[in-house]
Formats: C-alpha cells, sequence, structure tokens
C-alpha cells in the first residue's frame, strides 16, 4: 500500500466507522514509519471531515456519527503512541453547553455537543432546561474556554442576553467564549446580546468553536 | 432602485430590490431541489412569487374559486392558553373555544386538546377527555378533531421510563440508546391506540398526530404504527398526521416501516409512508431558516410542498404558522408574510389545505 492509498483507506474507514479497519491502517501507518501526524491530518481528519458532512446532508445518523467518531479515536490514540510527548495533539479546550432554563429541546444541542467531543473538544454537557446560575458555576469549575447556549423558543433566547451579564458580573466574561444557537437564533441577536459566535448548524458550530480557541 | 419590504425569517423587517428577491426566490427552491433530490419551481413560478413580494398589498389572498380548507392544531387553547409563546390567554373553556372557533371565525374543522397536548399524559385522564369531548359534540356541528403529539420524549428519563438517547447516545451507549427507543415505539403505539379508541368510542370525527417526528425516527414508527392500528379498529375515524420537521431525525437511524428506513425522509418520501399506514390528511412541514429572508424560506417551502403534492393521494394541509410553510419564527406571524405563503402554497404548490 502506498502512502497515498493508506490516507484514503484511513478516510474510507472512518466514514465506514470501521473501528478495526481503522486501527490496522494505523498499525500499518507506524509499521511503515510513515509520520503520524500526516497519516491523523491527511487521512483520518478528512474522512471525519466527510462524515460532518454527510450528517449535515442527512445521508448519515447520530449513531453512525458516533460509531465513526469511536474509530478515528482508536486509530488516532494507535499514531500518537508513535509521537515525540510535545508533538502529541493537544485537546481543543473545554466547552461547557447547555439548553437555557424552561427550554427542554434537547435534540440539536446534543448533536453539537457530540460533534464538539468527536474534533477534541472536552464537553460538559450540561443537559436541557439549565438555570443560568450553573452555566456560570461550571465555567468557574472548569475553566472553560468556550460556553454553549441553546434556546429553541423566543421565550428561552433571553436567558442567553442574561447569561453574558451574568458571566460579567462574575468576573469571568473575558476568560471565556459565548456561542449561541437554536432555532430562532441569529447571528442579528448574537450581535446584538454581545456572543462571540453563532453558529447555524452542528458542523458550523464546531467551525466556529475551534477558530475561537484557536484565536 | 426601488425596495420592497419584507421580513427576515426571524421576522424582522427588511427591505430588498427586485432583483435580490428574484435571486433568493431562486436560491431557496435550489436549496430544497439539492437536499430533496426533486425539481425546482420553474420560471413562471419564481415570477409568481417575485409578484407577491412586489405586491403594495399588506394582506394577499388566493384568486376565488382557489380557496381551501383549513384544519387546526393546538386547537382551542391558542385562545385560552398563554404559555408565553403561543395563545392569547383569554379565559374560555375548551367549548367556549370551539364554538367560538365555529361560529365566529367560521372554522371549517376543529380540534380537542389538553394542555399539555402530547398523548401520554392524555392516558390517565382520558375519561374526562370523552367527557368533554362529547359535550363539545352535542353543541356543535363543525367536524371535531382530537389532537395531541406522539412526543417520544415524554417516554424518556426523566419523564418517562426509558434511558434518554440524548444521555445515552454521546455516552456511547448506541445499542443501549436503539433499545430504549425500540421500547418506546411499542409503548407509545399501545398507549395512542387506546386512546384514540376511547375517543372515537364517544364519537370523535377525527384524531390528529400532531408534530409528528419530533424525537426523531422512533417518535415517526410509532406513530406509523398506531396509526396502522387504529384504521384496522375504526376505519372511519378520520387520521390527519402534521410532521414535526421537514426531516425524519434518525436519533435511532436503522428503524423502518414497510421496507423503508424512516431517518432521513425528506416531505415528499414521508406522505407515501403515511398513506400506507392509513392517514387519510397529510400536513408537511418545512422549517423556517430565520437567517434567510422569507422570499428564500418560501421558496424552498413551496418546492418541498409541491413535490409532496405530486406523488400525494390523500388531502395535503401543510402546515402554515410560527416558522414553518416560509413563515417567520415569530410568536404571531405577521400577517403580510402569512398571506403571502398562504397563496403560494394554494397557488404554487396545489395544496388541498392549510
Amino acid at each position: 500500500m502506498t502512502e497515498q492509498e493508506l490516507l484514503e483507506a484511513a478516510a474510507k474507514a472512518v466514514v465506514a466507522a470501521d473501528e478495526d479497519e481503522a486501527k490496522a491502517i494505523a498499525t500499518e501507518a507506524v509499521k511503515l514509519g510513515l509520520d503520524p501526524l500526516k497519516v491523523i491530518n491527511e487521512g483520518f481528519t478528512p474522512g471525519m471531515r466527510d462524515v460532518g458532512d454527510l450528517f449535515e446532508r442527512g445521508t448519515m445518523f447520530l449513531p453512525e456519527v458516533i460509531l465513526a467518531s469511536e474509530a478515528m479515536v482508536a486509530a488516532v490514540a494507535i499514531l500518537e503512541d508513535s509521537l515525540p510527548e510535545d508533538q502529541k495533539e493537544k485537546k481543543a479546550g473545554t466547552a461547557v453547553i447547555g439548553t437555557i432554563e424552561g427550554d427542554v429541546h434537547d435534540i440539536g444541542k446534543g448533536i453539537v455537543a457530540t460533534l464538539m467531543r468527536v474534533y477534541g473538544f472536552d464537553v460538559v454537557d450540561l443537559g436541557r432546561d439549565v438555570p443560568l446560575d450553573t452555566f456560570v458555576e461550571k465555567v468557574k469549575e472548569t475553566g472553560a474556554a468556550i460556553v454553549g447556549t441553546s434556546a429553541l423558543m423566543t421565550t428561552t433566547m433571553v436567558g442567553q442576553k442574561a447569561l453574558e451579564k451574568m458571566l460579567k458580573e462574575a468576573g469571568i466574561r473575558d476568560q471565556v467564549k459565548t456561542m449561541v444557537g437554536g432555532a430562532v437564533v441569529t447571528q442579528y441577536w448574537a450581535d446584538k446580546i454581545g456572543a462571540d459566535a453563532y453558529a447555524e448548524n452542528a458542523q458550523e458550530a464546531v467551525q466556529k468553536a475551534l477558530e475561537l480557541v484557536q484565536g | 432602485m426601488t425596495k420592497y419590504p419584507t421580513r427576515m425569517g426571524d421576522g424582522h423587517v427588511i427591505d430588498m430590490t427586485a432583483d435580490e428577491l428574484k435571486a433568493d426566490l431562486i436560491a431557496g427552491s435550489a436549496d430544497a431541489a439539492d437536499r430533496g433530490r426533486i425539481p425546482p419551481l420553474k420560471d413562471d413560478e419564481i415570477d409568481f412569487l417575485l409578484d407577491l413580494f412586489k405586491s403594495n398589498a399588506r394582506v394577499v389572498g388566493v384568486d376565488q374559486g382557489n380557496e381551501v380548507v383549513l384544519t387546526h392544531d393546538i386547537g382551542t387553547l391558542r385562545l385560552d392558553g398563554d404559555q408565553g409563546n403561543s395563545g392569547v390567554g383569554i379565559p374560555l373553556s375548551r367549548l367556549q373555544g370551539v364554538q367560538v372557533h365555529e361560529r365566529a371565525f367560521a372554522a371549517d374543522t376543529m380540534e380537542l386538546g389538553h394542555v399539555d397536548y402530547s398523548w401520554k399524559p392524555v392516558k390517565p385522564i382520558i375519561a374526562q377527555e370523552q367527557q368533554a369531548l362529547e359535550n363539545i359534540l352535542l353543541s356543535t356541528i363543525v367536524p371535531m378533531f382530537y389532537g395531541a403529539m406522539p412526543n417520544l420524549g415524554t417516554y424518556y428519563a426523566p419523564d418517562g421510563p426509558f434511558g434518554n438517547p440524548s444521555d445515552l447516545l454521546p455516552m456511547g451507549k448506541i445499542k443501549e440508546a436503539r433499545e430504549a427507543q425500540e421500547r418506546a415505539v411499542e409503548h407509545a403505539t399501545r398507549d395512542i391506540v387506546y386512546i384514540c379508541g376511547k375517543l372515537a368510542e364517544v364519537g370523535a370525527d377525527g384524531v390528529n398526530f400532531d408534530t409528528t417526528g419530533a424525537a426523531g425516527d422512533a417518535d415517526f414508527k410509532a406513530s406509523l404504527q398506531a396509526i396502522e392500528q387504529l384504521k384496522a379498529k375504526h376505519p372511519n375515524l378520520a387520521i390527519q398526521v402534521g410532521m414535526a420537521g421537514e426531516f425524519v431525525l434518525g436519533i435511532h437511524g436503522a428503524l423502518e416501516y414497510d421496507g423503508t428506513r424512516l431517518a432521513g425522509l425528506y416531505p415528499h418520501e414521508q406522505v407515501g409512508l403515511v398513506e400506507k399506514a392509513g392517514a387519510d390528511i397529510f400536513g408537511p412541514v418545512v422549517n423556517t431558516n430565520t437567517s434567510k429572508s422569507m422570499a428564500w424560506n418560501l421558496a424552498r417551502a413551496v418546492t418541498f410542498v409541491k413535490a409532496v403534492t405530486a406523488v400525494a393521494n390523500i388531502p395535503v394541509h401543510v402546515n402554515m404558522g410560527m416558522g414553518v410553510g416560509g413563515s417567520p419564527v415569530f410568536e404571531t406571524p405577521p400577517i403580510d408574510s402569512v398571506s403571502r405563503a398562504s397563496v403560494a402554497m394554494v397557488q404554487i404548490a396545489r395544496v388541498d389545505g392549510l
């Protein structure tokens, strides 16, 4: 197998959510002496990107996305073992995420949390119907880089505005980036309340989150 | 260049030129065509929509002879309810609410619903709901539905006996999440058939499965199974199915009905299964994108719904209102938007009702 063939096979294994195949490819890459970072960045990561696209298009579903991410994580663990300590992939950061109090809509927020985990975030998913105080406390406790809130109703989106104020009052607004989402939320709303980012869907949420933590 | 007042999907007013409107109409239709693998709107249909947006009239209407019937979800709750995001909080009984709809609003059909609006909580109070429905039937002539949401979320923790897929999936417990959904499907099917059977016994004209598929493919499967069983037991009970969204979310991912995988189905693919199960009216939903203009959203919605009416053998009553059918996400959708969207649905998508 050439290097190019191996990179393509790595991507396919992730899309197929085939953990055994992904691990076998990673092991083969180590055996061939290939650059582990290149195999991660040009093989497995594009595969995960394809998974995100397929999910967004509605041809791949949440359980399959999770299986694909597990395949990737298992393969990357093998490749990382062969890397010097200073080159090992670092976590993207901690993200606290939840649905605003009064809102029990959970599915969209859950999908965002799952994809963020796939892309290397330590995600603290507070669930649905989360009091605003809890967001503030959890950001303090974890030193999170991002706090993401979801609102599906016009009656609960105002909680996102209140959270901005509460983070300021707690003296931690400058330490954390805020992201907002949910069916009723727009970029206009994000700008109006002073949130750092708005995302329309889960894939975009991950991209924006990565941009926020990478500066 | 002349600018025309219109709205964004979140309801705020913007001005757009005719060229901007047309570009958004074409783009919205193309998005639906791409996602649903269906034909985009034709040039003359885009031009029709453009004229609607360029009209100075605050309220527009269909041509005479093109009037359609209206069915109502949430029923009387829109009058007596005041949940902050729907309802106007007028202290009326449900009976009075139906009478107001029949006699003051000239509603074509009406619906009784419990304030929670999910099937599961109706089961322990079914006798009270039977009594309320019977009293209404005795003093009105409007066809009466009873409506509620399958809402499989009520069967998952913390509200129900089964594990919550939203908790289980992130932990990688895919098998457990799927089993929880499969068990919830069977319980919901049993509950819905029981409740609707009791309502049929006291003379309900029909039942409305509102917001079907809200909890994903399991939610849709429970509804289809329940409809099939209900129709076998009560062939004269009219069954309306209104969807929750344009797309069946694959929270389970592998559930099938009649050999068709449910996850990922768009409205024109949903209607065949709804028909096969035995429903009499289908209510497709197309969601509004709050970050896009109403022109983009309406062309997109009409494209999807036109594909439904092209294949449907049962009446299609498209869901119109807050955040669906091209209307903005707004507690009480503005009449300029709702009337334009309604005209487009009737005259381009050729729906049978709203």
